[in-house]
């Protein structure tokens, strides 16, 4: 009896150790079809990408944005992405103290270098500093928005409201230091050049913070006007919405129309400044560590031009008012440079918050 | 439409899969329901929109209950709303009543968090445009009111009390002014690492559990007299529904703040818990008795507690604002699958409604039935001896902090800062739960403060002035105030006697 029980222990242990094996070798085989692997075209060598983004928001469009582009180039790099909203700062620290391998990259849009120049972002984390990546969406969504009783329907309206009426005031509620300063800046600085200071010093900012505290500012009153987007209010100006909270779109910076929207560009309304068209399309983009292996974010740049062709990626992007737009890597580093100074005039001429907050 | 045709099998699966695993969540010190929201968002992209809005909501709802263990058994707040659960959770546990304060608890959990629903089904879009109605002006006497439950917990000092929650708003404002990106109260050389301040939970985990522990490290980790506790013979400790007799009021008005706190976007369930904690003292027969293991103070704060998810869904759904931190990430998962949340979400997607009804009712009671059952289990964790036990903590306490933010190496070095404090304060009278409601709370208090005087021009006289609201907000404040004092002068009168 104690013999059988002693034979069926070795049986069990013999199967055992034959069971560990055929594990063995299946993950031995498993991680030498990845080794091998390794040198498909476009697959990179690191089995898992941390892609840090600047917003701490899953709500927002940075998330969206990178979460629609990862689950593409997972397929095409053949890794895994994890998108962590960990906020702009903290998406800098990462990307600074990240391997150069790619395993730790950042996504983000325009405040990455406007929030340098407005000085929310440290001035350590400027464009020069990081390796860019290719430009693979865009928001065109950035919009300016009123009640819906308002006495003007658009933004070129609102200054020529104010004209009309010398003891009225116009309160913008923005966020400081990124895309909606900017574009209010763009706004303030038209007025003043086109009306003079009497109109233009009746502008006044309310500096808050999300969405949520902008629209809660329009609906309490605080403010006459407020940034906003395409994306997060449309639902607010649809018909059947209480007056209460009932909103209406004043204009869009971006530089053309956005499909299914009747909403008028700022270009469109003659908001200049220094005689150009004031323009912003919000851009989404990748940054890199500055000394990030050239064969990886070769690869990368590869793989986001591979996924601009796929029409189910424009149409994931577009379920959110989101377009495709690629400029590759080896010309994005210009092309923001560029669109940087652009913006670096117009920060420079902009008052301060604090001079026009009441 | 009949909810068979909605829910699936699968929706079923997925809803006790997130509630399970909220649990988990909400257990572990240092995570929660937000960042069990969050690691499970990109999956709901595979899936239809009814399956992943079951597993969303089974993690929120999970997610905010599983708080109440590490709370009652180890006296950790395992999210920042059971704050108040420890405050006469662990005291019965420490009576040997552990299993009895967790029985409590999730029954309490349950009747707020379907209390709650109730509001959301029949009265969201009425109370959604009642929310609105409440400005900065009115969310900062809220907040100043959520802070009033200081006057009634300092224990021994009224003064003392009030100025440990000072230290807590001062504390909690270090970081950069987001209106004008000006960094302030920064020590020089943590620009990088305190630009966002101090963060919530590992200051919460380290006052509460790294300080406890450098304590009884003092004294050596010998068995506590609660440890030899057999629940099984003591029929006397057992939890039997009768425990909610007399407690009806009680467990209305607590899930009322709480589902009403809960719909306010921005002011957060640490304001419910800690809100409802404070009028449960007050309007208690026994005041006195509430912090030394009293069920009375546990219900309020669970009621609460749970009553706010239903409450934060109000704002969401009928407005498209989410009424807390949760909610936001909830927000993703719609805007994933390409729908956007805003007042005419109700009616145009009247199908979605009725699946979120359904798995909120669902969640809820596979998270009942879940954690009262397995209760036996957990109450377990009290026999372990400190020495093994207290070192898991640790563990789990540093894994949740660097996760907290996704990695961030000081929010480590932030939870073993706030021990060691935590470790000081209690030498030198520093009161840790009025520091840590003013920590929670200052950063609201000065963000609606602020917002209130960009608004009027900086006129101070609109907390006065703004409306009926606002004036009925300054009664109860004063009222609270009042019944506070009061009862800090009784209670010290009979110490004297």
């Amino acid at each position: 009896m104690r013999l059988q029980i002693r034979m069926g222990e070795n049986k069990m242990k013999n199967s055992l150790i034959i069971f560990l094996i055929v594990i063995l070798m299946l993950s031995l085989t498993a991680c030498g079809d990845k080794a091998s692997g390794s040198n498909d075209e476009g697959e990179v060598d690191v089995s898992r990408i941390r892609l840090v983004i600047g917003s701490t928001s899953t709500g927002g469009d940075t998330y969206q944005n990178a979460d629609t582009i990862s689950r593409y180039l997972e397929d095409n790099l053949k890794t895994n992405i994890k998108v962590d909203a960990v906020g702009a700062v903290r998406a800098f620290q990462e990307l600074g103290k990240a391997r150069n391998d790619g395993s730790t990259i950042m996504f983000f849009h325009d405040m990455s270098y406007l929030g340098v120049e407005y000085g929310s972002i440290q001035e350590n984390n400027k464009l020069e500093n990081w390796t860019i990546g290719p430009i693979v969406s865009v928001n065109p969504g950035n919009a300016f928005l009123a009640k819906g009783g308002a006495p003007y329907d658009t933004m070129a309206e609102s200054a020529e409201w104010l004209k009309q009426n010398p003891d009225e005031t116009i309160t913008v509620a923005i966020e400081s230091g990124g895309v909606s300063e900017i574009t209010f800046n763009g706004y303030y600085l038209w007025v003043k050049e086109k009306y003079g200071t009497k109109v233009s010093d009746r502008i006044k900012a309310y500096v808050t913070g999300s969405q949520e505290d902008k629209n809660q500012a329009l609906w309490d009153g605080n403010a006459d006007i407020i940034n906003g987007s395409i994306g997060g209010n449309s639902e607010y100006v649809k018909d059947g919405v209480d007056d209460e909270i009932k909103m209406k779109f004043l204009g869009i910076t971006a530089g053309e129309r956005v499909e299914g929207y009747e909403i008028p560009t700022f270009a469109e309304q003659g908001i200049k400044v220094d005689g150009k068209e004031f323009v912003f399309d919000k851009e989404f983009f990748f940054l890199m560590p500055k000394d990030v292996d050239q064969d990886f974010a070769s690869k990368l740049n590869n793989a986001v031009a591979k996924i601009q062709e796929n029409p189910e990626y424009a149409e994931d992007l577009a379920k959110n008012s989101y377009k495709t737009k690629y400029i590759p890597a080896d010309k994005a580093e210009e092309y923001l440079l560029e669109k940087r100074e652009t913006f670096q005039k117009i920060i420079k001429k902009a008052p301060s918050l604090d001079n026009i907050t009441n | 439409m009949d909810m068979f045709e909605i829910i699936s099998p699968l929706s079923v699966l997925l809803c006790f899969l997130g509630v399970f695993m909220g649990i988990i969540f909400g257990s572990i010190p240092g995570m929660t329901a937000t960042m069990a929201i969050a690691l499970f968002l990109p999956i709901t992209y595979t899936l239809d929109l009814v399956d992943s809005i079951a597993l969303l909501i089974g993690l929120y709802v999970g997610g905010i209950s599983g708080g109440l263990v590490p709370a009652i058994l180890l006296n950790i707040p395992g999210t920042p709303s059971s704050l108040t659960t420890t405050f006469d959770g662990y005291p019965m546990t420490q009576k040997g009543e552990g299993e009895k304060a967790l029985k409590v608890g999730i029954t309490a959990s349950i009747i707020g968090g379907f209390f709650s629903l109730i509001i959301l089904y029949f009265f969201a879009p009425v109370l959604a445009s009642v929310a609105i109605k409440f400005s900065s002006v009115e969310k900062f006497l809220i907040i100043v009111f959520a802070l009033t439950v200081i006057a009634s917990i300092s224990k021994g000092s009224l003064l003392g009390g009030i100025f440990s929650g000072f230290i807590g708003v001062y504390l909690s404002l270090i970081g950069m002014f987001a209106d004008n990106n000006q960094m302030r109260l920064i020590p020089p050389g943590f620009e990088e690492e305190l630009v966002y301040g101090f963060s919530l939970l590992p200051v919460l985990i380290g006052l509460f559990a790294i300080a406890q522990i450098l304590q009884e490290s003092e004294t050596g980790m010998k068995a506590s007299p609660h440890q030899n506790f057999d629940f099984k013979k003591d029929k006397k400790n057992r939890f039997t529904f009768k425990v909610f007799n007399g407690q009806l009021i009680n467990t209305v008005r607590s899930s009322i703040i709480g589902t009403f706190i809960g719909m306010l976007p921005g002011v957060g369930g640490s304001a419910a818990s800690i809100s409802s904690y404070s009028q449960a003292k007050n309007f208690s027969k026994h005041p006195e008795k509430l912090g030394t293991g009293e069920p009375e103070g546990l219900i309020a704060s669970e009621s609460a507690n749970n009553g706010l998810i239903g409450g934060a869904l109000i704002p969401l759904l009928s407005l498209g604002i989410p009424g807390d931190s949760t909610t936001a990430v909830l927000v993703g998962a719609f805007l994933l699958q390409g729908i956007q949340v805003g007042p005419l979400f109700i009616p145009t997607n009247p199908d979605l409604w009725d699946g979120i009804i359904y798995a909120l009712i669902m969640a809820n009671i596979i998270m009942f039935f879940l954690m009262f059952f397995s209760i036996k289990y957990m109450a377990k964790i009290i026999y372990i001896p400190k020495y093994i036990i207290y070192p898991i903590i640790i563990v789990m306490c540093v894994v949740g902090s660097y996760a907290i933010n996704n990695g961030v190496m000081f929010d480590v070095w932030t939870l073993l800062l706030f021990g060691l404090a935590g470790y000081v304060f209690m030498k030198i009278g520093i009161q840790v739960a009025p520091f840590l409601i003013g920590f929670i709370l200052g950063g609201q208090l000065e963000k609606y403060f602020i917002d209130s005087l960009k608004g009027s021009g900086g006129d101070l006289t609109i907390f006065f002035t703004k409306g009926p609201i606002a004036l009925g907000l300054w009664l109860l404040i004063a009222v609270s105030i009042i019944y506070a004092i009061v009862d800090n002068r009784r209670t010290k009168k009979s110490t004297a006697i």
